[in-house]
């Protein structure tokens, strides 16, 4: 939004020594965050008021002329591609080194072969207007060779003000509002808004006999002025209001709509004005489904939720969003009906976002506008028509609809609960002076302070005690309060285990197995889902996706991994990643979805995901030493890590070499490598593997772990016999371990120390050689017991498994 | 045989005077010394010896060949002096790099963030990054059409509640787990947040849709504006230095009240103005205020008895100061070059 120094001027009188600069700082530190501060002056650098002496055709180009201009103290050659250009006009011209504020540099040039040494702008060039029909040709008064910021007579300051900071503050969005908040900041007399709008004005009592108004629906709409004026006179307007227009980026039309919207950003209450011509009667009420055509030329669809301004036949307006094609006020226009209304601010906010059409008076109405307000706008609009068409008339009553609201909003605070809030006393003398300068009414009785909130504070923004302690503080000023710290109990915090074994992880796998941490999107997208041959069905899906490639909540970290992968493989002979983030399932998990149901919001959990990628080496069994050391160091106890079949197989998993992990009976998640057809539709270079792991299984695991307890070490010595046997290369290791240790209780441990596979063997063999550990508790074993033990094991084997020993 | 292991003894004593560098000492050492030297070979013939013989000549050959070893050593001592003296060593040569791994910088700076909290005492807490439109808005006063939801563009996700609407969204700040942590914890309570946030908004140099938030929140029974300014302090001096100032100004957000954002001093010109706090000195890092009662009331917490202050840092935006990243896309990017640098 941007403000007007010289219109605020009108307002507040402030100490003369205080700066534009100041002025903004003051307004940041205080009220609102001003963002820019721009002299109108330095906005037309370099732009001055030229003659134009002579307009020839431009050799080489139909469209184009070329001119020379006089800018007073020399002719300037200019190639122009206006159509209006003609030779007397008096023009705005931009000389080489200007910055215009559509952000255009001008330069001398060459256009088709001719010079140009400047430019001879149009109205939006020079941001004063949409108009790009033709170069903007300038009054009479225009002097040859004159600044063009003084030809505007543009000597003001504007304040660049952040609209958004500003949501819960309507009567901000107004230069009365913010004069209102310097007053109190600059310790300055405001003028009351009555002596502003000066004239009294006069309603007739009689009924006005060609209109009639009424509201259908009060909840949405609780204020409602109309009046009619007749002897209007359309023309442009006259200087001094065009100006403060368009210095602050609004183009003029005409007097009428010119004054709704000059009423509009002085006092904040949106006007409209309707061509009173074949209006009869005016009612607000809910639309029906039907198109419209609004002021700006387009067909909007209308729903039954939307309020709009009917004369009982046809709709005439979309209720505080914008008026229609149907009652616009043209040239022809001699009656208008002024509509100064209030409008509940959530069915304004609601058509404005479905309709797509964000209005300054929809950004207005949709934060609250105090019903009051209506009555002054529509005055001040009055009067100064007055002024603009001195013949209007007004034709009957003013149609108030609603009524004055009372406002009834009145707080009770102790000081030392206000002082407590703050963490220190302030002068009850000042918070007093603080509260009434903002214009509340404050008053001190004894340790108490009340006080009656303004009616333009009372619609949203101030409900509670603490919206005071804000107002007293912000304008005593936050960098004044004394800082200190909280005094309070020592307790021991409480520690988040899965915050720290979070931590602990990512050290492990960055400092220990060197994987680097990326973080991917929770974002995945069907092509890339369809490349890495994982069906979709059942993903969460947005609503509104920024794009395709982002349209779905990710079920696994390894799409993510697979294009860190594919984005680094030609500048790395080698690749290990690892990424921690959640992933969403489409089923109810175990946050709530709110305080009141026992609804879930969908399931989600963290995982690690690994992904090692590389052509030399055997990629799976690293990725199995890799995540058996990962264990090792985060469970050094009860951890065999147990690599078993998949049930179901990921569809970018190589089928023979994917494997389930788990340990102690819990199944924490997967390794795999990708399979080919997936590295082909993905054009990865590398043999990748990735390993997928549940934190929520991994904390189960560590958690079990706490019942750890030292075990005496054996008294009486081990024996240890090694065992070589070939298998078929179906017989998995994990029941054939399974069937030595289970063989007999005096088998304490069983070590896999050789596989083989290869020439020595027939095709589907493998061998396999174990380390079989034999240990009584009581006694030391003998020899020839633990011979007859391995002769039994290894019979009780070849029967089992077709195993034969290894001769070899 | 005793004239055998004589000879032998003589033979290499006299071959060892001549030998100048360590390829001969190699030779004469695998000719005589070694497993099948000539020494071994001939001590091995002792074992067909009568017993007698075999006790005098095994002295003898066991004397011999300590002898020889000795004397060797000693050749062979020098020999690797005087070559170490010889050689000239670079001691500038890099030793092997082992793999390194990285984390990603803004794990960096949240550690650094969770470190100087958890120093203080509050307990690292953590909630859904798909949440609910209640926990994200409602609840944090921002009711539905609320204006305030304009400040963060929302994704929401497709699914819709009995009533036809879209009540899930992509969180678009970690307050929601404010709410969260009163309903857990109680009171009193001081919690931080580290997270991954959404917006809906294009992506470009400057702008992510996915970020990360830190967010803290501290609830007791006399929770002022003093204790949470003076808490602002604490951590700016903390981050950027003992000589770190903060100065706040009022700014709205809906679950605050009073609200505020928080400038510290620019660390990168210690305050004189410069390019990235666009000459002001300052740079605005973080948002904060008083608990709003109707907050404490959703997070089940009787706003008569219990005030909280709470404060939210833009974690990416802190790693990219510190780090002088200019493209926020990197942190997501995945980019090895990126990465190893951190």
């Amino acid at each position: 939004m941007y403000i007007s120094y010289n219109w605020l001027k009108d307002f507040v009188k402030l100490p003369s020594k205080v700066s534009p600069a100041e002025i903004a700082e003051a307004l940041t530190a205080h009220t609102v965050e001003v963002e820019g501060l721009v002299s109108q002056a330095n906005k037309f650098d370099k732009v001055v008021v030229a003659k134009v002496l002579e307009v020839k055709k431009h050799p080489n180009a139909d469209r184009l002329r070329l001119t020379v201009v006089n800018v007073g103290d020399q002719k300037l050659n200019i190639v122009c591609g206006a159509p209006n250009v003609a030779v007397g006009q008096m023009v705005p011209v931009a000389l080489s080194g200007a910055l215009l504020p559509n952000g255009l540099e001008i330069k001398t040039s060459e256009i088709r072969g001719e010079k140009s040494e400047g430019m001879i702008c149009a109205e939006d060039e020079l941001g004063l207007g949409k108009n790009h029909e033709g170069i903007m040709v300038l009054g009479k008064n225009a002097k040859i060779g004159e600044p063009f910021a003084k030809y505007l007579k543009s000597d003001d300051i504007i304040f660049e003000v952040d609209n958004k900071s500003l949501s819960n503050r309507p009567d901000l969005l107004s230069h009365y509002g913010l004069a209102r908040e310097l007053a109190v900041i600059f310790d300055s007399r405001l003028k009351p808004y009555d002596k502003v709008i000066g004239k009294e004005i006069l309603f007739p009592e009689a009924k006005d006999s060609k209109l009639n108004v009424a509201v259908e629906n009060s909840e949405l709409c609780p204020r409602y002025l109309a009046i009619r004026v007749e002897n209007i006179k359309i023309a442009e307007s006259p200087s001094w209001l065009k100006e403060r227009l368009i210095a602050i980026n609004q183009r003029p039309i005409n007097n009428i709509v010119d004054l709704t919207n000059y009423v509009m950003f002085e006092t904040g209450q949106p006007l409209h004005a309707f061509d009173a011509l074949n209006i009869k009667k005016i009612v607000v009420k809910l639309s029906k489904q039907e198109p419209f055509e609004t002021l700006d030329g387009k067909e909007r669809l209308l729903s039954a939720d939307d309020l709009v301004i009917s004369d009982g036949s046809q709709t005439l307006a979309i209720a505080g969003v914008m008026g229609g094609k149907n009652s616009e006020v043209s040239e022809e226009t001699t009656a208008i009906i002024l509509e100064a209304a209030n409008f509940r601010a959530a069915t304004i906010r609601k058509t404005a976002q479905r309709l797509g059409l964000r209005t300054e008076a929809s950004v207005r109405f949709e934060k609250s506008l105090d019903p009051n307000l209506t009555e002054d706008a529509l005055k001040r609009f009055l009067a100064l028509l007055k002024d603009i068409c001195p013949d209007m008339k007004i034709t009957g009553n003013l149609f108030d609809l609603g009524g004055r609201v009372k406002t009834e909003n009145k707080l009770d605070l102790e000081f030392s609960w206000l002082f407590s809030k703050i963490g220190q006393e302030l002068p009850k003398e000042q918070v007093l002076n603080i509260l009434n300068k903002l214009g509340f009414q404050a008053t001190k009785h004894k340790e108490m302070l009340s006080v009656v909130v303004p009616s333009w504070r009372a619609t949203k923004d101030i409900r509670g005690r603490e919206d005071l302690v804000e107002e007293i503080l912000r304008i005593y000023g936050y960098d004044n309060v004394n800082s200190s710290l909280p005094a309070e109990k020592m307790t021991a915090p409480i520690i988040n285990q899965e915050r720290a074994l979070e931590r602990k992880i990512k050290d492990i796998l960055y400092l220990k197995f060197a994987l680097s941490e990326v973080y991917n999107y929770s974002f995945v997208g069907e092509e890339q889902l369809k490349k890495l041959n994982i069906d979709f069905f059942n993903h969460l899906k947005l609503a509104n996706p920024l794009s395709e490639i982002h349209s779905m909540l990710r079920q696994s970290l390894v799409p993510g991994l697979a294009s860190n992968i594919k984005n680094n493989q030609f500048r790395y002979d080698s690749l290990r990643f690892f990424e921690f983030g959640s992933v969403f399932f489409n089923a109810p998990g175990d946050f709530k979805k709110d305080n009141d149901s026992e609804a879930k919001i969908p399931y989600q959990e963290k995982h690690i995901g690994l992904v090692l990628a590389e052509n030399s080496r055997d990629i799976f069994s690293e990725l199995k030493s890799l995540v058996t050391g990962f264990f090792h160091e985060l469970i050094p106890q009860n951890n065999e890590v147990i690599f078993s079949q998949l049930e179901n197989f990921p569809g970018w998993a190589e089928s023979r070499l994917a494997a389930k992990i788990s340990i102690a009976g819990q199944e924490l998640g997967l390794i795999a490598i990708l399979n080919s057809s997936v590295e082909k539709n993905l054009n990865l270079k590398m043999k990748a593997g990735f390993a997928e792991i549940s934190l929520d299984a991994l904390n189960k695991v560590i958690s079990d772990s706490d019942s750890f307890r030292f075990q005496e070490t054996a008294k009486y010595p081990a024996v240890i016999r090694d065992i070589a046997f070939v298998v078929s290369e179906e017989i998995l290791y994990n029941d054939i371990k399974k069937e030595i240790s289970d063989f007999n209780p005096l088998i304490k441990s069983v070590e896999l120390f050789d596989v083989y596979v290869g020439n020595k063997l027939a095709a589907h063999e493998k061998s396999l050689a174990f380390h079989i550990n034999y240990q009584a508790p009581d006694r030391t074993l003998k020899s020839a017991e633990v011979d007859n033990l391995q002769t039994e094991l290894v019979n009780h084997l070849i029967s089992k498994f077709e195993a034969k020993l290894r001769d070899f | 045989m005793k004239n055998k292991f004589q000879k032998i003894r003589a033979e290499f004593l006299e071959k060892l005077k001549t030998v100048s560098d360590v390829g001969g000492l190699r030779e004469l050492e695998l000719q005589y010394l070694s497993r099948k030297g000539e020494l071994s070979s001939l001590m091995h013939e002792l074992k067909d010896l009568s017993v007698d013989m075999k006790k005098e000549l095994g002295a003898l050959a066991n004397n011999i060949k300590n002898e020889l070893e000795t004397t060797f050593n000693e050749v062979k001592d020098q020999l690797d002096k005087l070559s170490v003296k010889n050689a000239l060593v670079d001691i500038t040569v890099p030793g092997v790099e082992p793999v390194h791994g990285h984390l990603n910088p803004i794990t960096i700076i949240q550690r650094e963030m969770e470190d100087i909290f958890s120093s203080l005492g509050f307990t690292i807490f953590d909630g859904p990054e798909l949440e609910s439109d209640y926990f994200n808005f409602t609840a944090l006063n921002i009711p539905p059409f609320h204006p305030a939801r304009d400040m963060q563009d929302t994704f929401y996700v497709d699914s819709k509640n009995q009533d036809g609407d879209l009540d899930l969204v992509m969180r678009t700040h970690t307050s929601p787990v404010q709410i969260r942590a009163m309903r857990k914890l109680g009171a009193p309570l001081k919690v931080v947040v580290p997270g991954r946030c959404f917006r809906n908004e294009a992506t470009d140099a400057r702008h992510e849709h996915t970020f990360y938030q830190f967010e803290g929140l501290v609830v007791g029974e006399n929770i002022n504006f003093a204790n949470l300014k003076s808490l602002l302090e604490l951590v700016g001096k903390k981050l950027f230095g003992p000589n770190t100032k903060l100065r706040m100004r009022p700014k709205f957000y809906p679950f605050v009240e009073p609200g505020n954002n928080g400038e510290y001093t620019c660390f990168l010109c210690n305050g004189q103005g410069c390019r990235v706090c666009k000459n002001t000195g300052w740079l605005e890092i973080v948002g904060g205020g008083l608990v709003h009662p109707d907050v404490l009331r959703a997070g089940g917490l009787d706003p008569e008895k219990y005030s909280g202050l709470a404060f939210g840092f833009g974690l990416t935006r802190l790693a990219m100061l510190k780090y002088g990243v200019t493209d926020v896309r990197l942190f997501n990017s995945g980019d090895l070059k990126f990465l190893e640098q951190f």
